[in-house]
């Protein structure tokens, strides 16, 4: 065999044939009449002869779904197989969360794409555009027209969302009195914030009636909250209405996505939040309540606030209290002590009122020293009295008289010195009075003070100009602003 | 207790003479109550006997709203329906429920 032997233009793929003679490969001992290629090449080959066939190019496909990988980026990798073959899927996120629908495993689908290779893996996969439910098709279609026309009525708007209130006295909550998620809703109330009561408003939450049921339950709280505001009674009435059921297959949640459960959630006279299902199942009764929660226990955590944050902001209001009230005293505290400060430096009366007292102590002393000489004068002429009775009975008679009128007259004359005294006493305080800074002050004089620390001022040099100071008068006091020496101290 | 009724609550605090006991205010009537008190306070400009009235009814209120929060267990009804179509608030969780 020799090199320059040529492979037949039949032994080369179509693809590659036009192409055999420009591109001719040394060939594989052994491996006569076949072109060895690379992975790029087939995979390219396999690609293009997929692009080519128009069936592939746009195609729906049902199947079961396999395993389903979320990648985070949002993509889903799914598998759909039957009886005989499985085929690759992919997802992409904007797609998937576009849909309604969110594929799990088990379910019975029609997904719609295209066929396409993936070339690192070497893989075909379907790359899929929408899911809808298999067998559901027809339903599927159905809902999608009754949510566009829902919306076009502006069931779903924003605006008419309405706010929950901040801590409901009393919740409600449409579910099934048995099973987990009433017990889950009571559970999560229980624990976050128990200053609550929860009424059920027991319903079917799948099968035949299901729908029916949900109405009338939603419309049960309403009548009852009619029959207690008109009792007067509205705060027993709930202020918030949960919507709750458990996770399940698409066709297990499909009550809550007709028309009659969304309109009587729309028309609900409190807010409602709903919890259906797991995260991914989305409902009309979704789009139509006031919030939407994930799960019932998240719809639960929604509708009350959490004790523990509620005691924090309540011990952040005593703090609050108490600083007010600690800043309050502080100032009143700092405001007395500089009254005082001001009181002991300027206030006149208090000098005056020591004085005054000076002077009562002098009185007092004057008055006493009267009186003690008086007291000596009357002793010593009681003395003489005795002295002189027994040798002069005579001139005693003479002596009595003299000394009767010497005794009066003493008495007249202390007396009278002590009236004087007491007129010196008396004149030295109005004099007092009079010298004190109020009297000053009353004929038109003023005390100056510089307002930065209270100094009197007696010397220009101690107000140079652009001082503050403050002066008083007889009946008040004022600012002022030094503008420099004036004539010098004259 | 509804909004209306607390944000009384709060306007009559504005008379201290005539507040209502602490004990008998509901949660909100109470939380409503002690904001408008430390809002009050932290204004200022009212006379020290009233600020310190003010404080002293602060005090009561945080105390009694802890007690509300520490004592409060969940009450649990349900709606049944009677004749007539006349609905009925049961105390408790319900025959079906066991857990």
């Amino acid at each position: 065999m020799s090199g320059t032997e040529r492979r037949p233009s039949w032994a080369l793929p179509p693809w590659d044939a036009g192409q055999a003679n420009e591109r001719a490969r040394p060939a594989v001992p052994g491996a006569f009449g076949l072109r060895i290629f690379t992975v790029a090449e087939v995979t390219r080959a396999i690609r293009a002869a997929v692009r080519a066939d128009e069936r592939l190019r746009e195609l729906w496909v049902e199947g079961e779904v396999g395993r389903v990988t979320i990648s985070s980026a949002g993509h889903a990798y799914f598998s759909l197989k039957d009886a005989e073959a499985q085929l690759a899927c992919v997802w992409f996120r904007d797609d998937r969360l576009a849909s309604p629908f969110e594929v799990r495993t088990g379910l019975r689908i029609v997904a719609h794409g295209r066929i396409d290779l993936y070339e690192p893996t070497g893989a075909l996969q379907l790359y899929v555009d929408t899911v809808q439910p298999a067998g559901f098709g027809d339903l599927a279609l159905r809902l999608e027209a009754l949510k566009a026309k829902l919306a076009a009525e502006g069931l779903f708007d924003r605006a008419r969302k309405r706010p929950l209130p901040e801590r409901p006295a009393v919740v409600a909550c449409v579910t099934s009195p048995v099973g987990a998620v009433w017990h889950d809703v009571r559970t999560v109330l229980a624990r976050r914030w128990p200053a609550t009561t929860v009424v059920l408003s027991p319903c079917l939450v799948q099968g035949e009636g299901a729908a029916a049921s949900i109405v009338a339950a939603l419309r049960r709280i309403a009548r009852w909250r009619e029959v207690l505001l008109a009792a007067g009674r509205g705060e027993e009435a709930p202020a918030v209405t949960i919507v709750a059921r458990g996770g399940g297959s698409l066709e297990d949640l499909w009550a809550f996505n007709e028309e009659a459960v969304v309109r009587a959630i729309v028309a609900h006279p409190v807010p409602v939040v709903t919890g259906i299902g797991h995260e991914t199942d989305v409902t009309l009764a979704d789009f139509a309540a006031d919030v939407r929660a994930p799960t019932p226990s998240a719809a639960a955590e929604l509708v009350v606030p959490d004790r523990v944050e509620v005691a924090a902001g309540i011990a952040a209001l005593g703090r609050r209290r108490d600083r007010a009230l600690a800043s309050r005293l502080a100032a009143l505290r700092r405001a007395l002590a500089e009254e005082r400060r001001v009181l002991a430096t300027l206030d006149p009366r208090a000098v005056l009122a020591a004085r005054r007292q000076a002077v009562d102590l002098l009185g007092d002393r004057a008055a006493r020293a009267v009186l003690a000489r008086l007291e000596r004068d009357r002793a010593d002429v009681a003395l003489l009295e005795r002295r002189l009775r027994p040798t002069l009975p005579g001139r005693l008679e003479r002596t009595r008289d003299h000394l009767e009128r010497s005794r009066r007259s003493l008495t007249v004359l202390a007396g009278r010195r002590l009236e004087r005294a007491r007129a010196a006493v008396s004149l030295a305080g109005a004099a007092l009075a009079a010298l004190g800074p109020q009297a000053t002050l009353e004929r038109g004089f003023a005390i100056v003070t510089r307002a930065r620390d209270g100094v009197v001022v007696r010397d220009p040099v101690e107000a140079p100009a652009g001082s503050t100071l403050r002066i008083r008068v007889a009946r008040g006091a004022f600012g002022a602003t030094a503008t420099g020496s004036g004539d010098g101290g004259a | 207790m509804t909004m209306d009724e607390a944000a009384a609550g709060a306007d009559r605090s504005g008379a201290l003479e005539a507040a209502p006991p602490v004990d008998s205010l509901g949660f909100d009537a109470a939380l409503a109550e002690l904001q408008a008190v430390v809002g009050r306070l932290e204004e200022g400009g009212q006379p020290l006997e009233e600020a310190l009235a003010l404080y002293e009814r602060g005090v009561a209120l945080q105390e009694h709203l802890e007690r509300l929060l520490a004592d409060a267990e969940l009450r649990i009804r349900r709606l049944v329906e009677r004749g007539g179509g006349r609905v009925d608030a049961l105390e408790g969780p319900g025959p079906e429920e066991n857990g």
